[in-house]
Parts: structure tokens; sequence; C-alpha cells
């Protein structure tokens, strides 16, 4: 039985396309998949069309800051059916890890609004009820970010709210004010 | 104008073909180079056997894995008999189902990019054969067995894709039968679109003629993959 699952050509034709292969492999290569998708650009291209890193997937290790970054502690009690908001103004990509613990259970809305477009815009990361919440967090855009607290046991409860990050300044809602607060760093 | 040069111009055609390849290749990143992320949450989460996931998962990877589905359309590209298409498509089942099972049984530990490297290369290999390439050379490798052993190679690649989660020993054997089982099914189903497109193809006399710079264009994409995946080796980091 012969199978011949080819076709015939001239070793010249032969040996021209396959460098042609290889050359058009290498010149894509350099020039768009490897800058973009590992971030590796020997010859700059890729930074002269922009896609240096474009898709090299996880954020890397160590990520620098332009500042120095603050360290927050605050303490408050809500009574029954009370609510408030503690937020952050953060740039985009700005990192920032928290630990709040509360007395009772609570019911919270990690949430984050863009600057500049307000309330509708607003994006939320989790909600739910707990005690307790400790994370990292990492700005998707630059606005205010934080967490809304609403009371809905029938008992005070005291909530202690610890963060570290690169943010610029915090802000309390409550339901018939809103005012800027000092960032004010655990002394202990 | 010679058949040489003409050829050539051809060739040139390509750079059309392989930008389409380029757009095959980022469309479909996330999803072939390995199996994609929400899936690799459920995978952890599976304890016990699974048969219809496991089997989803298999044709999934089969269907949106570029790689495979580039070298079937090298391998069934001149083959027009029904019963040629099934040998081969029969020798390449089966080669990599070998490989599957014992890779994932034994625990085989097999860089990834290697691995998938030597796909890549099975691309560029059926693709040279493809323009009559190896008819120059003074040796013929025959091209059933070639099927078989890079059909052992993409045995190899499903398998450390699927090691890489931490199969529950739970069901495993019932698991991966049934990833195999999927990889069988999802390879019949993208079979069945590229003998479509190329028997509707054939039909028309453009089929020949381009056959060169279709072939051409394919080794360009096994190129690719080569490259990338050999640029991954070398330059993405490893945590353990």
């Amino acid at each position: 039985m012969t199978t011949e699952p080819t076709q015939t050509s001239s070793p010249k034709t032969v040996f021209t396309a396959s460098l042609i292969a290889l050359g058009v492999a290498l010149v894509i290569l350099f020039v768009v998949i490897l800058p973009a998708e590992l971030d590796y650009d020997p010859f700059g291209i890729g930074q002269l069309l922009g896609i240096s890193g474009l898709s090299s997937g996880e954020a890397p290790p160590l990520e620098g800051q332009e500042a120095v970054h603050s360290t927050d502690y605050v303490e408050f009690y809500l009574e029954p059916f009370q609510s408030v908001e503690y937020k952050y103004s953060m740039d985009i990509d700005a990192p920032m890890i928290f630990s709040w613990v509360a007395e009772a259970e609570l019911y919270y809305d990690m949430h984050a609004e863009p600057a500049g477009l307000g309330e509708e815009y607003a994006e939320s990361f989790e909600q739910g009820t707990g005690a307790q919440k400790m994370g990292s967090y990492h700005a998707p855009f630059t606005g205010i970010h934080g967490w809304f607290w609403e009371n809905r046991g029938n008992t005070d409860v005291t909530v202690k709210l610890y963060s570290s990050g690169f943010y610029h300044s915090s802000k309390v809602f409550s339901a018939n004010d809103q005012y800027d607060r000092d960032i004010s760093p655990v002394t202990q | 104008m010679s058949l040489d040069r003409f050829a050539v111009v051809k060739c040139l055609n390509l750079s059309l073909w392989t930008v389409f390849a380029a757009g095959l290749f980022f469309c479909s990143q996330a999803l072939a180079h390995s199996i994609a992320s929400d899936d690799a949450n459920f995978v952890l989460s599976v304890d016990g056997p699974a048969v219809i996931p496991f089997i989803y998962l298999g044709a999934k990877h089969m269907v949106t894995g570029y790689d495979h589905l580039l070298f079937l359309v090298g391998v069934i590209f001149f083959l027009y008999k029904p019963r040629h298409v099934v040998q081969y498509v029969t020798l390449f089942a089966v080669g990599h189902s070998i490989t599957l099972l014992a890779g994932v049984l034994a625990d085989w530990q097999v860089n990834a990019y290697l691995i998938d490297a030597v796909i890549g290369f099975s691309i560029v290999y059926k693709a040279f054969e493809n323009i009559g390439g190896f008819k120059l050379l003074p040796f013929q490798p025959d091209t059933r067995v070639a099927v078989f052993v890079f059909g052992l190679f993409h045995g190899l690649g499903l398998a450390t894709k699927l090691q890489e989660f931490e199969l529950s020993d739970n069901g495993l054997i019932t698991n991966i039968i049934s990833f195999n089982v999927g990889v069988e099914i999802g390879q019949i189903l993208a079979l069945s679109a590229i003998l479509i497109f190329l028997s509707a193809w054939r039909t028309s006399a453009s089929y020949l003629k381009h056959a060169f710079t279709t072939n051409t264009a394919l080794m360009t994409g096994g190129f690719l993959l080569v490259g990338y995946q050999l640029a991954s080796f070398f330059l993405v980091p490893v945590y353990l």
C-alpha cells in the first residue's frame, strides 16, 4: 500500500519556502509575540508598538510605588440600623492590606467609585455579613475605595479597622454627613 | 518567470496567512496553552470520579488546542481516501492515548514548554513533508511512524496539562480515561470541521495551486509555536 501524502517540488523551492517560513516566524516572534506575551523585547520593537508586556499574565512579584505608604487605624461604633462608609482615595494599581474586626455580625459591602464619575459607576467587590474580614486589595482604577457597614442587629457594635496602603486621604460617609478624616497610624 | 520564482512569490502571499495564524494564536492563547483557569478550579475541586466533566474538558482542550489542530491539518492535507484518514488518525490517537494514560498514572514530570515545542516541531515536520521536503533527502521517514511518534508527544503534552493540577487519587483512572475519551471526541469534531473545509476546498482548482503556500504557512505556524514555547522555557520564571 502506498500513500504519498506529499507533492513534488524542486530542492530550491522547498529550501526557499522553509527559509521563508522560518524567517516570517522569527519576525512575528520578535516583533509581536515575545514582547507581548513574555515581555521579552531585545530589539525594542514591542516598546515602539506599545505592546510590551501586554499579556504577560500575572502581576510581577514586585511593584514599586512613588510615595511612602500610610498606616491607619480607626475605631467606631454603629448603633442598631446605623450605617457608615470609610473610604480611601487611591490611584490606579495602588495596593492596600486591611483587617476589620467587629464585635458582632455586620452587613458589609467593599466597593470603589472611580474618581469624578460618582456613585452610579461604583463597583462592588464583596457583599455579605460577617464579624471580620481581612485581605489585600489592588485598586483597579483611581478613585475612592473602601467599605460600607450596616448594623442590622439590635445592639451597638464596635468596629476596628486596620490598614496599610498607598492611599492619600480618608473620607467618612454617614447617613447625614460626610467629611475628610486624618489618617491616624497605630502608635503602640 | 521560472517555476521557482513563481513559488517564492506565492510564499510571500503567506504573510496574509500568518496574520490569520497569529490572530488564531492570540484568540486561543488563554484557552489552549493550558486548561483555562476556571476549569482549573473545577479540576481542583473534584474528588472522585467525574465522567462527563472530564470528557467535556478533554474535548474542549482538543477543539481549542490550535497546536493539535494545525498538526491534524498537516496530517490529512493530502489524504483523500477516508480509509487513509481513519488509519492516520487512529495511529495518532493510539499514540497520544498511550502517553496520556501512562504519563499521568506514572506521574512523569516532563517540562510542558519543551513538550509543546516538540508538538510545534511536529507541525513543521508534517508541513515540510507536505511540500515534498523529504523526497529531496536521502532518507524517507515512514509517515505512519512519524505520526505515531508525534502522537506519543502530543499525549505527553496532554498529560503535562492534566498534571498541572493536583488530581485527586480518588477516581483518578476513571477521570483520565474520561479525559482521554473527551480528547477523542474533540478530535473527531475538529477533524470533521477540518475535513468539511478541506473537502470543499479540494473541489476547486485553487487547492493544489495553493497547497504549497498553505503548507508553508503551516510550517510558519509550527516555527512560531516552537519559538514561543522555547522562549517561554527560558524566560518564564518557575516558582516552586
